[in-house]
């Protein structure tokens, strides 16, 4: 008794189903959505992000912020987040055709981050990588200080050195701290988060 | 992409496909009959029914 | 019924045959199976190891944060991979081919490829846990390997699953038990999710909130359709085999597999409630996720009604009682991930450890404790060799059962505060970290006792290789066959 070709058939089909809904349906649509133009302005939304901007995303990701920041703002029916202040509008498919990969996440042991760059200024973003302590009081957020580079001062201060440092890693007189490549592109990449432009799926949501 | 397009279209082909020709083939073999009846194929006459085959380890005999 | 031995031996009786039969086909497995069971102990440790970091981490976030390859984000997801991928699957490999070849009725043939294969598979592990502790972590849940890593698990793998697969081509005559329903669809169901996520997220990587759809279609199988189904697998084989009862029920065992293969894989996207996809990829998984209390259910009935009755074999095996352990862990998992999935509930539950606890109720409580009911099953089979100590089973089962009990309740109750506080819009964000803070030390010190357990268990291991302790002078339970003796005594 043989029942080899029954199983085979069973194991495939069922998986199959599945595997067309959830893997070959969104790849053949979700994966194809293109940026809207804005016929008045001619703006690109969601709009490009530079190259720094990019760079900053494999930075995210070795360092691993998704395991604590989430990238989504749930509709109004299915959640707070909208009341919480994490973004004018639910997120959509579509904000997240720039992203490689993309950040959704699942946890938010920390903040979400969808919408971080309109909160956050460039000077912030690194005195807070380098001590989230100093900055944000009370986080358990991680230092990144690896990210940055404490140095002496040649001659002038460098421009894009840190300021306002405090805390037991700030730079002794006559040191500064500047921030590495990684850091600089991750930063940028933090403050292109801004799912604030239009898009034609999702106006409704954000009036609820 | 385009590999990925083969993947997404050749897998969808090729999963369907074994399906359906193992489908037929299990049809036509009587693979539908005498799906019972099979919980005490793992026994057998030196660990029958009714004979547990675990324990804890016991101290040696002195 | 001829084999070898009986054609070298024609007065050897049945009995005497089954049992060189199955001794013959437990040598051809131990190289291969032991090599699995050793490398697999050996990553459980290490993800211990690495967990009880990430997990201090959280408590003191100023711990060892200069290194950059000790930073959270990237020791939490090297413990995932080395438990994932070193250990949980590797165990699997291991119990799933001797069950294999038991169950068949066949020697596993060409055992060095495998023992390659299960180098291989290693070299894997490691090569990837580097890297992502270097900084090449993909961020991808569960798939967090770099891509230099990944080819070479998929080509181990596809010489291990291949293996399955020909056992169960060339099995001895009769009827196919559900355990090797449940084996031969996690060997042809774990390549496939593996290739295509590697293709579409690692190669050739889609675009935009797709990924978030196949990543978790992905991570959640690998859970439901490669480890639930090898424990399901190990459950239907050692509660029976153990007591010496038969499954209660062969009709439902086999309705739970189908089941189980039809919800289950639509169940990923109950992951991404909320997030941005059409409304009916996520009512899809809802919906599946919901009916697995079928599946669930059946399982349940039936292991407890071939329990029924005797239960007094959790005092005397240790196989059945991580087994059961294991089996009901995955009734209030299965339960609890169903119950998960309902929106009202999930606006509280998403984004927060209860989820974290829920993983670990699944691969922990369910899994890893069935994988450890099974290697107390094989392991004497294929040394031939008793288990040193009965106090090392004893400690190792209570620091594993009350550990992950502790540290699943802490990471639920921690993870509601949390979820009540996040989902509250007059409560600040930063004390829903504050709320759950008391619950995460809870959880560390329940790591403690977890990773004592373990390597309690990897020396009790150790010391099963090296033949510790005095030869028995009456055998326990598994003596193995010498046939001389047999024909005088049958």
């Amino acid at each position: 008794m043989n029942r080899l070709p029954l199983l085979f058939l069973g194991i495939f089909l069922t998986f199959a189903s599945a595997w067309a809904g959830l893997v070959a349906y969104p790849y053949l649509t979700l994966g194809r959505l293109l940026p809207v133009t804005n016929e008045e302005t001619g703006e690109l939304s969601p709009p490009p992000i530079s190259g720094l901007a990019e760079a900053g995303q494999t930075v995210y990701a070795a360092n691993g912020c998704l395991y604590c920041h989430s990238q989504q703002v749930r509709p109004a029916y299915l959640s707070t987040d909208i009341a919480k202040g994490l973004g004018p509008r639910r997120t959509v498919a579509r904000d997240y055709i720039r992203s490689r990969p993309a950040f959704l996440g699942t946890m938010r042991t920390g903040p979400d981050l969808t919408n971080v760059g309109l909160r956050y200024s460039a000077e912030w973003q690194h005195r807070h990588l380098y001590e989230p302590g100093e900055v944000s009081k009370g986080s358990i957020m991680p230092a990144f200080r690896y990210l940055y580079v404490m140095q002496k001062i040649q001659g002038a201060p460098s421009a894009d050195a840190l300021k306002d440092l405090t805390g037991p890693h700030a730079p002794k007189p006559g040191y500064e701290v500047v921030p590495t490549e990684d850091a600089k592109a991750l930063v940028a990449y933090l403050l292109s988060l801004k799912r604030d432009y239009p898009l034609p799926e999702s106006p409704e949501e954000s009036l609820e | 992409m385009i590999v990925a397009g083969i993947l997404i279209l050749g897998g969808l082909i090729f999963l369907s496909g074994t399906a359906l020709i193992a489908f037929y083939w299990a049809a036509r073999d009587g693979q539908f009959r005498d799906l019972k009846k099979g919980s005490e194929v793992i026994f057998d006459e030196d660990e029958p029914i009714g004979r547990p085959t675990d324990h804890f380890p016991v101290k040696p005999q002195a | 019924m001829t084999t070898l031995a009986a054609s070298l031996n024609p007065g050897l009786n049945e009995r005497t045959l089954e049992k060189i039969e199955r001794s013959a086909i437990d040598d051809s497995a131990r190289l291969p199976v032991l090599l699995f069971f050793g490398t697999a102990i050996f990553w459980l440790v290490i993800g211990s190891l690495l967990a009880l970091v990430a997990a201090f981490k959280m408590n003191l976030p100023g711990l060892m944060d200069g290194e950059a390859w000790l930073t959270f984000g990237r020791v939490r997801p090297a413990h995932l991979n080395t438990v994932v991928y070193g250990w949980a699957s590797a165990a699997g490999i291991g119990v799933g081919l001797w069950l294999m070849a038991r169950l068949c009725r066949v020697a596993m043939m060409h055992t060095s490829l495998l023992i390659v294969a299960a180098i291989f598979w290693n070299l894997g592990v490691f090569v990837g846990t580097l890297g992502i502790l270097a900084g090449d972590s993909r961020s991808i849940e569960w798939l967090e390997f770099p891509g230099y890593s990944t080819p070479i698990l998929f080509i181990a793998y596809a010489f291990i699953g291949i293996w399955g697969v020909i056992m169960f081509r060339f099995r001895k005559p009769g009827h196919v038990y559900v355990s090797q329903w449940y084996l031969l669809a996690a060997f042809l169901w774990f390549p496939w999710l593996y290739a295509t996520v590697n293709i579409l997220l690692i190669w050739q990587p889609i675009l935009g909130s797709a990924q978030g759809a196949v990543n978790w279609w992905f991570a959640h199988n690998v859970l439901g359709l490669w480890f639930t189904p090898i424990g399901l697998a190990s459950a239907y084989y050692m509660i029976p085999k153990v007591i010496g009862r038969p499954i209660h029920s062969y009709y439902l065992s086999i309705l739970g597999f189908w089941s189980l293969a039809l919800f289950y894989s639509w169940n990923g996207m109950h992951h991404l409630i909320g997030g941005p996809f059409p409304a009916w990829m996520i009512s899809a998984s809802v919906v599946a996720s919901i009916m697995m209390f079928v599946p669930v259910i059946t399982v349940a009935i039936n292991h407890h009604m071939t329990m029924k009755g005797q239960f007094e074999g959790l005092k005397w095996s240790p196989t059945l009682r991580f087994t059961v352990f294991g089996a009901m862990s995955y009734t209030i998992v299965s339960f609890q991930g169903s119950m998960m999935a309902i929106p009202t509930l999930n606006q509280i539950t998403h984004f927060t450890h209860y989820t974290i606890g829920h993983s670990h109720l699944g691969l922990y409580a369910f899994f890893t404790m069935m994988m450890f009911g099974a290697m107390y099953y094989i392991v004497p089979r294929l040394v031939g060799w008793e288990w040193p100590s009965a106090s090392l089973i004893r400690w190792h089962f209570w620091l594993a059962a009350i550990g992950i009990l502790i540290m699943v309740g802490a990471l639920t109750l921690g993870g509601i505060i949390q979820g009540l506080a996040l989902y509250d819009p007059a409560v600040n964000f930063m004390n829903s970290m504050h709320f759950a803070s008391p619950w995460l030390w809870i959880r560390s010190f329940s790591g403690i006792l977890l990773t004592a357990a373990h390597v309690i268990f990897a020396v009790h291991f150790v010391m099963m290789l090296l033949h510790v302790g005095a030869k028995k002078a009456e055998p326990t339970l598994f003596a193995r066959p010498i046939p001389e003796e047999e024909t005088l005594t049958a």
